[in-house]
């Protein structure tokens, strides 16, 4: 009970406090929105061929022979609103796309239908110029992404059903198809329209590195949001580390000390504000990334498949956080030390370990070097649930080692922790 | 009167530092008790031994029957502690910081409520305690300071250095509670200091601690027997023991002895003029009348009286006299 005391008492003093309100949740929100592409959404055209608040246009050069599939792809670009659609030639749009009058541009391949019917894999380019507006781009591609899946899946499916038509006509009633059946080889091309697609986007940013950026599933939300979340959670093991400085500076820690609390009692009075101000802290953060970000035409968040594992994910980050500020606190001696290390330690593991930018985009070696610090095993944590779509067996990993932390940031804080 | 407190022999070290060296004492319910020393003499350490703030390197305390250290709950629910720092929650108000403290104790609901009141009212700040204690003068803040060590009605009260930096009205109220808290509620109250003001004042019993020790330990009125009737500190050119002997022998004075015990005293002068005076110091058991017969003394001998200091009997007064040092050097 001494210890709820003590811990709602900080919670009190942290809300108290504009500086926690900032660095607790309009500092992320903030990155968040930026590094999602928040602002490229927010600043409108800038420069870009937009046409409308909703509406993108989209320059197209369609090279499909055949033009079956291809113009169900551009009717079904066009019925979603998103988008507008202008017609070029391929001279046209590299002309066009030289001179900075258009931004984008869509290019469908020559044996597009034809591919398609014959069951191989073909792919829908989006040429982006270097200094396309970011938020359009992803505004874009998504457009583009979820016109080409909802096509190839209606496509497959039409298909086998056509198929499987054609085999009820031919059998015996007994080796009929079922409702079963018939549902089962549904889910089956739906599987397979989403683990083996027969088209695929793909990007094409000419004149950054020359080379194409395939599009995989991780969207810049599912991606960003944990991994800002992450940074500013580590981030605030600082508010631990001071609420202990600040204690011993005004004396109150010594007044407290001198009543009937245990020095035990009074670590987890200290240790349980900034646990639950974390988890208010990711909730807040989860909950504008699902409610407001797609009010200003950005990706809602996908929590993932499996919320027992993301709780228990969201509880250790936040422990370990937790027990680094005891560390801090311990090792830390004057104000500016806390904030130095506070800045060092907590910023750089946050860069280390993928929280602004997944390691595994930059580097392998990166990637390696990023396991040492807690950051990278919550990031992977949430990238296997959120991006991935995995479950607690597929983050049992990412918890032993945040767990591994969250003990040894605990020890060693305790065993250099000065009470006096 | 039985102990509220008994000391035996505590002692901290920190390396081959002691803060506190094998100090001994005691105090009996009901009193004021005061530990008077420079800064840095051991007070604030050994009230943090006895508040269980650090752990004592040797020797044992009992606060009220229990050890300090194997029974340090019941020690602290009895005693409580006012530090020397303002050791509140500044954003806070006076009645939230003492509704947390006294729940540290243990206590809740109306009991608590009750407690809180209670204090506010002593420290005479009931109808501003709402506000945030960071909008309080310094007075002001001491007296809420005061009111968190009350809350839970201890036994006995560590007061440390409760006056710095506190405006001499402030500084009288802070008396007033004190003085209020010992006779009305029989609460003991240790007291530090280094103004032998407070602790004449306030206090029955006196400690006087330097560099770890207790050096004097009686009332107010035995310590100040010590020094008799004050002290006369003369600035002569040459001291000599011949001379320390006939001013000795003069009447109203009890001893005549160098200023400086370091300086070494020759049996007599010889003649040469000494590059700096020296001095002595004569305690006597008159002040007025002893000077009045060293001056006539010195004036038949033509020793010229460089200096001149005299020392009224006062604990700055004993103080100096057992460490040769001023309290607040």
């Amino acid at each position: 009970m001494k210890a709820l005391s003590i811990a709602l008492k900080d919670i009190r003093l942290a809300l108290q406090d504009p500086g926690t309100w900032v660095s607790l949740f309009l500092l992320p929100l903030l990155f968040i929105f930026i590094f999602s592409g928040g602002l490229g959404a927010l600043a409108g055209e800038n420069g870009d061929e937009e046409t409308g608040a909703a509406q993108m246009a989209l320059p197209v050069v369609n090279r499909d022979e055949e033009r079956e599939l291809s113009q169900a792809l551009l009717g079904r670009l066009e019925a979603s609103g998103a988008v507008v659609l202008q017609p070029l030639t391929q001279a046209e749009a590299d002309q066009r796309l030289d001179t900075q009058e258009i931004y984008h541009v869509l290019v469908i391949p020559e044996e597009f239908t034809a591919s398609f019917a014959a069951g191989i894999p073909s792919e829908v380019r989006l040429i982006n110029h270097l200094s396309a507006d970011a938020g359009t781009t992803e505004a874009l591609r998504l457009a583009v992404d979820g016109a080409v899946q909802d096509l190839v899946l209606e496509e497959q499916l039409v298909a086998s059903l056509e198929q499987m038509g054609a085999m009820q006509g031919a059998s015996v009633p007994e080796q009929a198809f079922s409702t079963e059946r018939i549902v089962a080889q549904a889910e089956s091309q739906f599987v397979r329209a989403q683990t083996q697609p027969l088209v695929t986007v793909s990007r094409v940013d000419p004149g950054q590195s020359g080379e194409e950026v395939r599009e995989t599933s991780f969207l810049g939300v599912q991606v960003f949001v944990p991994g800002f979340a992450v940074l500013f959670i580590f981030l605030a093991a600082q508010t631990t580390a001071r609420s202990i400085y600040d204690e011993k500076k005004e004396g109150t820690f010594r007044r407290l000390l001198a009543g009937p609390i245990g020095k035990s009692s009074l670590l987890a009075g200290k240790l349980l504000p900034n646990l639950i101000l974390a988890l208010i802290q990711f909730a807040v953060i989860f909950a504008v990334a699902i409610f407001i970000l797609p009010l200003v035409g950005l990706d809602r968040l996908n929590l993932g498949n499996d919320p027992l594992a993301l709780i228990l994910l969201c509880v250790l980050v936040a422990l370990c956080s937790t027990t680094l500020g005891i560390l801090i606190a311990a090792v830390a001696r004057t104000e500016n030390q806390i904030g130095g290390i506070s800045t060092v330690v907590i910023w750089g593991a946050g860069i280390l370990g993928g929280a602004m930018i997944p390691t595994f985009l930059i580097s392998d070696l990166l990637d390696k070097i990023g396991r040492v610090v807690p950051h990278y095993w919550a990031v992977d944590g949430f990238y296997e649930l959120l991006v991935l779509g995995g479950g607690l067996a597929d983050i049992a990993l990412p918890l032993a080692a945040l767990a591994a932390f969250t003990l040894l940031f605990f020890a060693a804080g305790v065993w250099r922790f000065d009470y006096r | 009167m039985p102990a509220i407190l008994e000391v035996e022999h505590l002692v901290k070290k920190y390396g081959d530092f002691a803060a506190v060296n094998d100090i001994s004492f005691s105090v009996e319910e009901g009193e004021v008790f005061g530990l008077l020393g420079p800064n840095g003499a051991g007070k604030t350490q050994t009230i943090s031994m006895l508040t269980g703030i650090v752990e004592p390197t040797g020797g044992t305390a009992r606060i009220g029957g229990h050890d300090i250290e194997r029974q340090l709950k019941e020690t602290k629910q009895i005693s409580g502690l006012v530090p020397q720092e303002l050791a509140l929650y500044p954003t806070l108000s006076a009645r939230a910081n003492l509704d947390f403290f006294g729940r540290i104790y243990g206590l809740r609901g109306r009991t608590l409520k009750e407690r809180v009141d209670d204090v506010l009212q002593i420290v005479a700040l009931t109808d501003r305690a709402d506000e945030p204690v960071e909008n309080y003068s310094g007075g002001m803040k001491r007296r809420v300071n005061i009111a968190a060590g009350l809350v839970h009605q201890p036994k006995l009260l560590f007061l440390d250095e409760p006056t710095v930096g506190v405006d001499p009205q402030s500084r009288n109220h802070i008396f007033e509670s004190v003085l209020k808290l010992n006779r009305d509620r029989g609460m003991s109250i240790i007291y530090t200091s280094h103004y032998m003001e407070e602790v004449e004042l306030l206090c029955n019993r006196v400690a006087i601690i330097d560099r770890g020790r207790i050096i004097a330990l009686d009332t107010i009125r035995n310590l100040m027997a010590i020094l008799g009737g004050g002290i006369l500190q003369v600035g002569v050119p040459t001291v000599t023991r011949q001379l320390l002997r006939e001013l000795t022998a003069l009447p109203a004075v009890e001893e005549a002895c160098p200023g400086d015990p370091a300086v070494a005293v020759a049996e007599e002068s010889n003649g040469e003029p000494e590059p700096e005076t020296q001095t002595i110091k004569i305690m006597t058991r008159d002040s007025q009348y002893a000077l009045v017969n060293v001056i006539g003394y010195l004036n038949e001998r033509d020793i010229p009286i460089t200096s001149l200091t005299i020392l009224e009997p006062n604990l700055e007064t004993v103080f100096l006299h057992l460490t040769g040092k001023k309290l607040r050097e």
